[in-house]
C-alpha cells in the first residue's frame, strides 16, 4: 500500500469474488423478474395447449424487448428526477 | 478489475454452482405454484383429476419452452444493453 497518497489498496480476493457474484446476482434477478412478468402478460392461463402458440411466442419476444427498454428508461428518469428530489443512488 | 487467480476462479465457480442449485429450486417452486394455481380448482376429490393432470403436464411443457425462449431473448438484449453502455 502506498503512503504517498496514490494507489488505492487492491481489492481483496473476497471482495473481487463478491463483486462478480453480486453483478451476476443482479442480472439473474432481472432475468427472473422478466420471466414472471412476461409469462403473466403473454401466456394463456388455461393451458389448453402444451405448445407455445405463434401469438404467444411473438408476445414473449416483444415483452422482453419492452421490459429492457422500460428498465433503461426508468433507470434514466430515476437518476434525473431522483437527484433533484434527493433519492440517494 | 484484475483477472482472478486459479484459487479465486475455483471459489467463484463453487459459489456460482451453489447459486445455480438455489436458482433451480426457486424455478421449480414457481412452476409448481403457477401450474397448481392455473390448473387445480376441483376439491371434490383428493386426487388430481385427469383434466387437472393433463393441464399440469401442458403447463410444465409450456413453461419450459417459455423459459428457453425468454432466456435467448434475455441474453441478446442484455448483450445489446452492455454494448450500449460501454459506448457511452
Amino acid at each position: 500500500m502506498s503512503f504517498l497518497g496514490f494507489g488505492r489498496p487492491q481489492p481483496t480476493s473476497a471482495e473481487k469474488i463478491a463483486a462478480i457474484e453480486n453483478e451476476l446476482k443482479v442480472v439473474a434477478e432481472m432475468h427472473s423478474r422478466m420471466i414472471k412478468v412476461c409469462t403473466s402478460k403473454c401466456i394463456d392461463k388455461t393451458y389448453r395447449e402444451g405448445e407455445l402458440s405463434k401469438g404467444e411466442a411473438v408476445c414473449l419476444d416483444r415483452c422482453s424487448a419492452k421490459f429492457f427498454e422500460a428498465h433503461q428508461t426508468i433507470s434514466e428518469q430515476l437518476q434525473r428526477e431522483g437527484a433533484q428530489r434527493g433519492f440517494g443512488m | 478489475m484484475d483477472g482472478l487467480t486459479q484459487a479465486e476462479q475455483r471459489e467463484l465457480e463453487s459459489r456460482l454452482q451453489k447459486r445455480q442449485v438455489k436458482e433451480f429450486m426457486s424455478v421449480f417452486g414457481n412452476l409448481v405454484d403457477n401450474c397448481f394455481n392455473a390448473c387445480v380448482d376441483d376439491f371434490t376429490s383428493k386426487a388430481l383429476s385427469g383434466r387437472e393432470g393433463g393441464c399440469i403436464a401442458r403447463c410444465v411443457t409450456k413453461s419450459m419452452t417459455t423459459q428457453t425462449r425468454l432466456g435467448e431473448r434475455f441474453a441478446e438484449l442484455n448483450a445489446a444493453m452492455s454494448a450500449e453502455m460501454q459506448k457511452r
